[in-house]
């Protein structure tokens, strides 16, 4: 293989068409005579519907048809969860509301006609009559004797869980000191750049139903929803076209897919909904949502032995694809980067009258990260010793690697104290805590946050995953040279087209414009099964680089018998195969003429040239395999290789990030001083994609850290219902980062990359609030619940 | 959300009193109030065209008066719904002998839903004051006549000049 | 997110402008910049039955000096008004106020007149006119009047427009002898609206003490106000930190601060006083 792109700033293949507004997203994809869907939905977070009267909206010029709850039962069915814990409740979850409401934003009715004005017009004529039930917002009185929700349960409890391995209760008699705290998790509103959408055409005479959605998942999407409207399977085609960011919360299924596709069957004509930003606030999953106590035992200098966190997990009214799944990712990760003997977690996860969480960028992991770097400052605090130095003090060194955890983990590779030096070199951090007590002295607010994370990519082994956790590729080399990727990840903003390329670029010694990656399109690509979890470069990647062997495998063989030599004679360097100098002398050197088989006819194939050369590309390769008139025996014609790669274990990036803020101390403003972030994941294919992703997810933690929080009040209205109320950070709040790396291989799979598509997210919040929670301890202040904001920093360096 | 405030009116207790349970004077001060029906004893049907500038929304819904102490106290419980959402509250309504009149002393509690609570989280406590206000700033006027007298003209010539175009527009919309 | 039908029409004058208006008082909105009003139509809380364009009345976008007032179009946009030169020299106030009005986008779209005639109470054109006396022109069907700023703010999200009246021009004395003057702002995290909007116009002496104070305040009250406490306190000191601190203690003086889900009251009347002691010294730095 070359050099020529992997682990270079190769830019974005992506970007032009996007940056330029030239690209295809679900609302630009116009097909004539397409109708509009749009939803009525519930104002109330809990109450009985009495009737519903479509009869006004129906007589709207431009309605087409009105389908409320009653309309579509018994015809689609659930929205699906693919979680299976033991002894789960599920509630059953129909696409609209029927007898009941559940949350603000609850899908009652869809509406359909000839524009979206009309449809929107008909969404106030629809009249609802509602009969109001008690409502609970607080996960915490759910679970704790609250109206209940879903009467059938009994009560809001969906499911407990314990996990965790080693004595708990003898690590904590161990211990000399323990330190507890009560941890809020505030719940977020994941805001993609482009809501959802979708488009679904239905043909009936050759029965095939296709519809265009804006998700992270087409394959699984298209067996869910196969299922759900009772269509085969592969009757149903799902093509992603651009889509603009999804952070978990288009790694789901919706009642709008199914529902579209259904209603698509029923007019016979095209249907397109297209979310609004208000529904995407309401309507589309939420992320985070838990509150829960950490507590950890230690001994007199610093090492840690045991940990336990019992959390409440707010799931919303109904479980999504992977709702109840989240908060058991974060009792996966309670062990950070540090040796915890024993570890014990306990979720009660509980309905409450809001919508649905799920995963968001992080997933469960920025939650455990978050609460075992909060603890570690605690011990820290508690022990009068330097945060960086406690951690130092609990990691596993890197030759105790694969590390188990008590969590029943085994990572795969690590070397933690080198991240934190060269993060505290970057920063100079021993300079740093000299200025701030110096500041301090002065009256001046400033802290220093550390945080040493770890977190779990490359999801995962298919045992470990409800519906696969393999990835697929398929690579091949058309007649013309030209190489297609089709690959079964189904990125949506991370820049595999790009990385991918990469990759086969270097493999196949090709130049990287003539790879085209596609994706997002399951009647064109192999079954895969999506992009999240940071898996799609570890796992998808992976898969392609195997094809790739495979291919190359092919050619090999191909090759010998146009070079007439023994294929193990055979040399593949800088896109050519030739012979080894050594079997190149021993060659006949003579070659039997091609016969000439008259004239091409115009626009017919050039003949691959191979006569009297000593080394043939690639695709001169694939030309000879696909005109197939002279294959060494038993070869296929063409040239293409399929790999379906398992990973046998996740990956287990890891990094140090150190956040330093100064507070006003009369407004409770916080200002980002400096921002150190040292991550490592693995080998790096594309710097600058990884250094993108690491922005991305550092700015989406200062958000959960200082800005965001859906807010329901007591009645379950959403109080945060539009982004002039919902912070997302913009520019201005975003410091200036400083980014590095440390590079440590994962033995998982052959290319050693690890993921990043997360680790901004997770590795950043503690890093954040620990640096806020310093500036403030001068006041005793050794937590703050997120998002920090100033009025909360004011109150408390003002005493109330 | 809650609600409270004071208001110093001019007129003796009894006549505030009575101007707070006479449903043509509620009608005439209660900002943006279109239609207030007796249905029955102490219950009303209205409705009302809420709003501030160009945010307008108009509810309909139902009023009750209760706990009525002539002439110290009553509670107003509203619920109204219309396109922007809803509006359901109840507020308690003290009267005091002050010098030179009256002293009301509100306190309530006010829910919204849908559209407007979504949305409008930040309005909402200054359009819940500006419509007391302008409610006991009508009151005030109201209760300065004498029962039986015309009631005075306290924005009078607007609204029906609003009124009057929009019955003309409604006229041409339909031709 | 889709709003209501409506009419529109792109009138060529003013006075084609003013003359649609009157043909539906109550249901027809003028549209400068939109800023404020197509997020409220796509919510369906504004739902006008004709919007009346005067975005496009080319003669209605200037700010120009004539005798010794300053000049400035109803439909100018914030960027122009934070890029102008003539401004930046005579009257920083006004591009220091609009470089803090939301991003690029809304400063090249909305406009100084949109913003206060919507009269949003935490928008911070009002505290800037405010604090420089300014006189708005409103013209109707029959004629012309002028009202200051400070009688324009009526109440939350209204002005002292008649129906049928079509905010002009903006009139501001150009400032003169020794001054200083500064906008500072704790915006919204989310909206970019000012929690606390403090504008300070301070004349001085010769001998540097206080001759004047004149500061608008938006984002505390349901409208914007000036704030005569802290004004009347600096007059005639010496403008020194102490009488300084102690005049910004008077800025939510007969108001009853604003509380919202960012913000309680109490806290916001903490930022008022410190974002007016801040934008006091500023102006008295720019002063000097």
């Amino acid at each position: 293989m070359t050099n020529n792109y992997v682990g270079k700033r190769v830019k974005r293949t992506e970007d032009p068409r996007l940056i330029r507004g030239l690209a295809h997203y679900v609302d630009d994809v116009a097909l004539p005579g397409t109708l509009h869907v749009t939803f009525v939905r519930s104002i109330y977070a809990h109450a009985k519907i009495t009737g519903i009267d479509t009869s006004a909206a129906l007589s709207t010029p431009g309605v087409v048809a009105v389908y409320t709850g009653q309309d579509v039962a018994g015809k689609i069915g659930p929205v699906p969860c693919a979680s299976a814990l033991p002894e789960l409740k599920v509630p059953d979850h129909r696409v609209l509301a029927t007898d009941k409401v559940y949350f603000v934003g609850h899908p009652i009715a869809a509406i359909v006609a000839t524009d979206r004005y009309a449809a929107r017009d008909a969404v106030d004529l629809v009249m609802v009559d509602y009969e109001e039930l008690p409502v609970v917002t607080d996960v915490e009185q759910a679970a704790n004797g609250g109206p209940v929700i879903h009467e059938a349960f009994g009560d809001n409890i969906a499911y407990k869980l314990t996990s965790g391995e080693g004595d708990i209760d003898a690590a904590f008699t161990a211990a000399d000191r323990t330190v507890k705290q009560r941890i809020l998790h505030n719940r977020l509103a994941p805001i993609a750049m482009e809501p959802r959408g979708v488009l679904a055409r239905y043909f009936p005479g050759e029965e095939e139903l296709t519809i265009w959605s804006s998700t992270q998942i087409p394959h699984l999407m298209r067996t869910q929803v196969a299922l759900m409207i009772g269509i085969p399977e592969n009757k149903l085609r799902v093509i992603t076209p651009e889509v603009g960011g999804g952070f978990g919360s288009k790694l789901n299924v919706y009642s709008e897919e199914a529902l579209l596709g259904w209603i698509a069957m029923q007019l016979g004509k095209p249907v397109k909904w297209i979310e609004t930003r208000r529904e995407n606030m309401q309507a589309t999953i939420h992320g985070r949502g838990q509150v829960g106590d950490i507590e950890v035992g230690f001994k007199n200098d610093g090492t840690l032995t045991g940990l336990r966190y019992s959390v409440f997990a707010d799931l919303g009214a109904y479980h999504q694809l992977l709702t109840p799944a989240i908060p058991t990712l974060t009792g996966l990760m309670l062990s950070g980067a540090y040796k915890i003997p024993a570890i014990q977690m306990n979720i009660t996860g509980c309905f409450t009258n809001k919508m649905a969480t799920d995963a968001y960028r992080g997933a469960g992991r920025p939650e455990a990260t978050y609460v075992v770097e909060r603890a570690l400052d605690l011990v820290a605090a508690e022990l009068g010793v330097d945060p960086a130095e406690v951690r130092r003090k609990n990691f596993p060194s890197p030759d105790e690697f694969p590390f188990h955890t008590a969590t029943g983990l085994d990572y795969d590779s690590g070397d933690y104290e080198t991240a934190l030096n060269k993060a505290q070199e970057i920063i100079g951090y021993a300079q740093l805590r000299e200025e701030q007590k110096k500041a301090r002295d002065e009256g001046r607010l400033i802290g220093i946050g550390v945080s040493t994370y770890v977190e779990i990519c490359a999801l995962g082994p298919s045992q470990a995953m409800p519906a696969g956790g393999w990835e697929s590729a398929t690579v091949r080399i058309e007649p013309t040279g030209k190489v297609t990727v089709l690959t079964g990840a189904s990125p949506h903003g991370q820049g595999q087209e790009t990385s991918f390329a990469q990759i086969v670029a270097d493999e196949l010694g090709v130049n990287i414009n003539d790879v085209t990656v596609i994706h997002g399109d399951t009647g064109v690509v192999q079954y895969g099964i999506g992009t999240f979890g940071s898996r799609a470069t570890a796992v998808g990647g992976t898969a392609v680089f195997v094809a790739v062997q495979k291919l190359k495998e092919k050619a090999q063989k191909i090759a010998a018998h146009m070079l007439k030599a023994d294929a193990s004679h055979i040399l593949f360097e800088g896109g050519k195969y030739s012979l080894q100098a050594a079997a190149a002398a021993s060659a006949t050197g003579v070659s039997e003429p091609v016969v000439p088989v008259g004239q091409a006819p115009a626009g017919a194939l050039p003949e691959p040239e191979t006569d009297g050369k000593s080394n043939l590309t690639i695709q001169d390769i694939a030309l000879a395999a696909h005109l197939a008139k002279d294959l060494p025996p038993d070869t296929e014609p063409g040239l293409s290789a399929t790999y379906f790669f398992e990973p046998k274990n996740f990956t287990f990036p890891f990094g140090t990030h150190i956040a330093v803020v100064e507070v006003d101390h009369e407004t409770g403003d916080i200002k980002f001083l400096r921002y150190v972030a040292v991550d490592d994941c693995g080998r790096v294919i594309n710097p600058m994609l990884v250094d993108g992703q690491v922005h991305g997810g550092i700015v989406q933690s200062i958000g959960q850290a200082m800005y965001e929080e859906v807010v329901y009040d007591e009645q379950g209205q959403l109080v945060t219902g539009t982004l002039m109320d919902y912070a997302v950070p913009r520019a201005k709040h975003i410091p200036n980062f400083e980014l590095d790396r440390t590079e440590t291989p994962s033995p998982v799979n052959p290319l050693g990359v690890k993921g990043v598509g997360e680790a901004g997210t997770i590795g950043a919040t503690p890093a954040i609030v620990g640096a806020i929670v310093d500036a403030l301890a001068p006041f005793g202040v050794r937590h703050l619940d997120m998002p920090v904001k100033p009025e909360n920093v004011w109150r408390i360096i003002n005493g109330n | 959300m809650k609600l409270e405030g004071i208001h110093q009116l001019d007129a003796p207790r009894e006549r505030v009193y009575q101007c707070l349970v006479d449903p043509e004077v509620l009608q005439r001060c209660i900002p943006g109030c279109e239609r207030l029906e007796k249905t029955g004893d102490n219950t009303f049907a209205a409705t009302i065209r809420a709003g501030v500038g160009s945010i307008k929304g108009v509810f309909n819904g139902t009023a009750r008066l209760e706990d009525l102490r002539e002439p110290e106290h009553l509670r107003i419980v509203v619920d109204s719904k219309g396109a922007p959402g809803f509006l359901k509250g109840s507020g308690d309504l003290d009267l005091e002998h002050a010098e030179n009149g009256t002293k009301v002393n509100y306190s309530g509690d006010v829910q919204v839903g849908g559209t407007i609570a979504s949305v409008g989280q930040r309005m909402i406590q200054g359009t819940a004051k500006m419509m007391a206000t302008q409610f006991f700033t009508s009151l005030n006027a109201e209760a300065g006549t004498q029962a039986g007298e015309p009631p005075p003209q306290h924005g009078f010539f607007r609204t029906a000049l609003r009124w009057f175009s929009g019955w003309l527009r409604n006229i041409f919309r339909k031709h | 997110m889709i709003p209501a039908q409506f009419d529109y029409q792109a009138p060529a004058t003013l006075e084609e402008a003013v003359s649609l208006l009157a043909s539906d008082l109550d249901g027809a909105k003028i549209l400068a910049g939109g800023h404020s009003l197509i997020p409220a139509m796509k919510l369906r809380l504004a739902q006008p039955q004709l919007l009346v364009d005067i975005g496009r009345i080319k003669s209605l976008a200037y700010i120009r000096e004539e005798g010794d007032e300053i000049l400035i179009g109803a439909t100018t946009t914030h960027y122009q008004l934070e890029s102008s030169d003539l401004l930046q020299r005579i009257c920083p106030l006004l591009p220091d106020c609009a470089k803090s009005i939301g991003d690029v986008q809304v400063r090249n779209k909305g406009t100084i007149g949109g913003s206060l005639a919507h009269a949003d109470p935490a928008a911070d054109w009002p505290a800037a006119v405010l604090a420089l006396g300014a006189e708005l022109v409103l013209v109707g069907p029959k004629a012309e009047r002028t009202v200051k700023a400070e009688d324009f703010f009526v109440d939350l999200f209204t002005t002292d427009l008649q129906p049928g009246e079509i905010l002009r021009e903006i009139r501001i004395k150009k400032p003169s002898g020794r001054f200083g003057q500064s906008y500072q702002k704790a915006p919204h995290p989310a909206s970019g609206f000012a929690v606390v909007g403090i504008a300070v116009h301070l004349g001085l002496n010769d001998d540097g003490s206080c001759k004047a104070a004149a500061i608008g305040v938006t984002g505390v009250d349901v409208k914007a106000y000036r704030a005569k406490g802290v004004e009347a306190a600096l007059s005639g000191t010496t403008i020194d930190d102490d009488a300084i601190a102690q005049a910004s203690l008077h800025v939510c003086d007969g108001v009853d601060p604003n509380s919202d889900l960012y913000a309680s009251s109490e806290y916001r009347g903490q930022l008022a006083r410190v974002h007016m002691r801040r934008a006091i010294q500023a102006a008295k730095a720019k002063a000097q």
